[in-house]
């Protein structure tokens, strides 16, 4: 893949000091552990992120939907017999806009869990009328 | 000739009592995106991916590289290869191979 080519390997650095920034945010996790990483691709009308999950299923994992941000936690299946365990990790995710929930889907295959979310409808602009 | 690059996968090699398991973790890799090779005791495994940007899609953050991983494993000399299975399933490769049985002691008569 060329595209990594295209990024300037210090800017995320940069990102990383910026705690209002996008790297910053993310690498905030439950656990000072591990979280997976993510591939994300955008068009006009919608951003797909990639979270690579070998192993797990969609029982494994919750997802929370913000009108600009997607949550994505670990909360791991409780077998028979065993106690409810905390998950290791939630990574929260900005968007680049804002999304609409109801058209929302997440699939697994083959460990990657591929999230797509379409764009939020613009608003339209309304003309106001003016009352003396 | 063209150059190409392959990864190594992440790997776990379990001894059980009576089999081995080999876990390779490939994920995005379906089965039929994997190649998996016996010669004699040493297993090869190649995978050739046909993950890619959705069409049309802008790449904005990469943090796993979907290149094509390949590698190769000696099994033990106890591995019995005539019994190998393999089992891909959630992006995780699993190959089991049994154990030779341990042939029993036996009485010799002298003659």
């Amino acid at each position: 893949m060329n595209t990594l080519l295209n990024i300037n390997p210090w800017s995320i650095f940069d990102d990383l000091l910026n705690v209002n920034s996008r790297a910053f945010k993310s690498i905030r996790s439950r656990a000072a552990g591990r979280f997976p990483p993510i591939n994300m691709f955008m068009d006009e009308s919608a951003v797909i992120i990639d979270v690579e999950l070998p192993g797990k299923s969609a029982s494994d994992i919750k997802l929370e939907l913000e009108p600009q941000a997607v949550t994505i936690e670990d909360s791991p299946t409780v077998k028979e017999g065993e106690e409810k365990r905390e998950g290791e990790w939630r990574r929260r995710i900005e968007l680049p806009f804002r999304v609409e929930a109801e058209k929302a889907n997440a699939k697994f295959q083959d460990g990657i869990l591929r999230i797509e979310l379409p764009k939020a409808e613009a608003l339209g602009k309304r003309r106001i009328t003016i009352t003396d | 000739m063209n150059e190409k690059t392959y990864s190594t996968p992440a790997a776990t090699f379990t001894e059980r009592a009576e089999d081995y398991v080999l876990e390779v973790v490939l994920p995005g890799i379906a089965k039929d995106e994997v190649e998996l090779n016996l010669e004699g005791k040493t297993l090869t495994l190649k995978t050739a991916s046909k993950y890619n940007n959705p069409a049309g899609f802008k790449l904005v953050a990469a943090e796993f590289e979907r290149g094509d991983w390949a590698m190769s494993f000696d099994l033990p000399e106890m591995a019995d290869t005539a019994t190998i299975s393999a089992k891909n399933s959630k992006g995780i490769l699993s190959i089991t191979i049994k154990k030779r049985p341990v042939a029993a002691a036996r009485r010799i008569e002298i003659g």
